[in-house]
């Protein structure tokens, strides 16, 4: 392979990732595999990538050849590898061919559903409390239960949620949990949380349905710990939102 | 012309690969529905993992390849000669405090510190700086704070960390030359550079050669952050996560799992603090301290990349006694403060 050859290829390779990562984040689609607050990271990757293919492309056509002192007939690229070239399109093959799924209920059964999230205080915590019981997602519940503080005074508010349904081994015929993947920073930190819920039909629903819970809350012991149940009213099933995971 | 191909070696993991490729393939359409269908299910969640490890890991890993490329260009060697100290101690102090100026996480300073080691960074120094860097750096001092706050937490992350550095870098000062602990001697080290170097070149001759320096890295190492990510990525797929966890409590068992957990999970330093918040409440002071600490020196993608770089005995070292002294330290806190 000659240097040219070997320059326009890793030229090639390298604007086949930046696109990638630039389809993504333009298609909204990196917050499957990462927490957006670490998007800015991925455009500086692509600026980056966009340099080095600059410099690639734009070489002095190999000037350093006529350089006399030195007794090299040619730019003598070391690391020179073919394989280097392949591996580094591998997840690019990964994400074209592999549709692009969110972590659902399948990827929950090796990872476990957390009913009390070990979530301590963040930012965002004080939200979780003040916002209306209706505008609460999963994780606002299971925070509240968690904090510590007195919770009788949300008892009996009507929540409204979505996730996904999870069938778990320690709950009754008449039970599922309502789930969703809390990511922090990417997909390989993703863990699942759940809320119990109550529903005499509960056995009709399939697993990894996304459903729209609504209900009054109550308070329940599970493996010795005070969580969040919903009485379900009605469980409706919805499309999978747009934005699957939720973000601490 | 004659043409160079060194990394003809390198071609029978790709025919491995092909070959792992088709046998999946036939497998998965001779099995039942079911089977293939249960298959499909962890082929997208291996999918969204090792995407999300690699999407992560990337421009942190460009970040280390752009401060090694600029380090061949711009620093020469006799100004790094002239500068670092000769006795142990100082030259291990300052390596443990070099991130501070060279903010690189795991991936990125394992080339940076092969590079600094052939501008004749003495050795004490440099694995001072492989090991303290990914956490001495102001990225990841300020995502700790971010995340535990000014407290013990991050007090005992940046001494615990510069403790085991300083100490390693101290038991490595018994090889006196880098080439030693390099898997490729120093003299004809196949580092990507571009050869001559042509007097009076300007300074966009020199970015633009920093840049070459860097992709050619970037290439090399990348590979290692694929393959890393990958196996990080089977693991979480297949392995249940919840019997680690459930299997990690007591004083003992739950350092060890929280540096197991450190291992599989190959996050990037400068979030991993953020995960660990996640551990808070299960996990003892003692176990999270060392997930932050074990973390960032050791894990899948960096323990391959060691292995590019190192020879294996100090690859060894390099592994073991960071795993000890954080294990110890995580069991001491346990029973100090459970």
């Amino acid at each position: 392979m000659s240097n040219k050859l070997y320059r326009s290829l890793q030229a090639f390779v390298l604007l086949t990732i930046a696109l990638f990562l630039a389809v993504k984040l333009m298609s909204g689609k990196l917050d499957l595999y990462i927490n957006l607050r670490f998007a800015p990271l991925t455009v500086f990757a692509i600026i980056v990538l966009a340099l080095m293919i600059y410099a690639l492309v734009r070489r002095p056509k190999d000037k350093f050849h006529q350089d006399e002192h030195h007794d090299h007939q040619h730019e003598h690229i070391h690391s020179m590898s073919f394989s280097a070239l392949v591996f580094l399109l591998i997840p690019i093959l990964i994400g074209v061919l592999i549709p692009a799924r969110p972590l659902d209920a399948a990827a929950a059964s090796t990872r476990g559903v957390n009913v009390s999230a070990p979530i301590v205080s963040s930012a965002s915590q004080t939200l979780s409390f003040e916002s209306a019981a209706d505008q609460r997602n999963v994780l606002d519940w299971i925070r509240i239960f968690k904090s510590g503080t007195d919770v009788t005074t949300y008892l009996g508010e009507t929540a409204n949620v979505i996730g996904f349904v999870y069938k778990d081994q320690r709950l009754a015929e008449n039970q599922f949990l309502v789930s969703r993947f809390v990511i922090t920073c990417c997909a390989a930190d993703g863990f699942a949380i759940g809320i119990v819920v109550n529903w005499d039909q509960a056995s009709t629903l399939d697993e990894n349905t996304w459903v729209n819970v609504k209900g009054a809350v109550k308070s329940y012991q599970l493996e010795d710990q005070p969580v969040p149940l919903i009485e379900a009213d009605s469980v409706e099933i919805v499309e999978e939102p747009p934005q699957p995971y939720l973000f601490p | 012309m004659e043409i160079h191909i060194h990394g003809r070696r390198l071609s029978r993991p790709l025919i491995w690969l092909i070959l792992l490729v088709v046998l999946g393939a036939v497998l998965f359409s001779i099995v039942p529905l079911t089977v293939s269908l249960w298959l499909w299910q962890k082929l997208a969640i291996f999918a969204t993992v090792f995407l999300g490890i690699f999407i992560e890991a990337v421009p942190f890993l460009l970040m280390g390849t752009l401060a090694s490329g600029l380090v061949e260009v711009f620093l020469s060697q006799e100004w790094i000669t002239r500068i670092s100290p000769q006795r142990t101690l100082p030259a291990a102090v300052l390596g443990s405090l070099l991130g501070l100026v060279f903010p690189v996480c795991e991936c990125g300073v394992i080339p940076l510190t092969r590079r600094l080691f052939r501008k004749g960074l003495p050795v004490s120094t440099g694995i001072a700086f492989l090991l303290a860097a990914p956490v001495i750096n102001p990225i990841v001092i300020f995502s700790t704070a971010a995340a535990f706050g000014r407290g013990r937490m991050l007090a005992w992350r940046l001494g615990l960390t510069l403790i085991i550095a300083i100490t390693i870098g101290i038991v490595f000062s018994a090889q006196r030359n880098a080439s030693d602990i390099l898997r490729q001697p120093l003299f004809e080290v196949e580092l990507p550079v571009v050869n001559a170097q042509p007097k009076g070149e300007a300074f966009g001759e020199k970015l633009s050669r920093a840049l070459i320096v860097s992709t050619d890295e970037f290439f090399e190492m990348g590979r290692y952050l694929i393959m890393g990510a990958s196996l990080a990525a089977i693991m979480q797929t297949f392995i249940p996560q919840t019997s680690l966890l459930a299997v990690g409590s007591g004083p003992l068992l739950s350092v060890i799992a929280m540096m197991t957990l450190a291992v599989v999970l190959s996050i990037c330093s400068t979030v991993d603090a953020f995960v660990a918040l996640g551990f808070v409440g299960t996990f003892s002071f003692g176990s999270i301290l060392s997930f932050l600490v074990f973390g960032p020196m050791v894990d899948i993608k960096s323990m391959l990349m060691y292995l590019q770089v190192f020879r294996r005995r100090p690859v060894f070292y390099l592994v073991l006694l960071p795993l000890l002294i954080s294990l110890l330290a995580g069991i001491t806190f346990n029973y100090l403060s459970p």
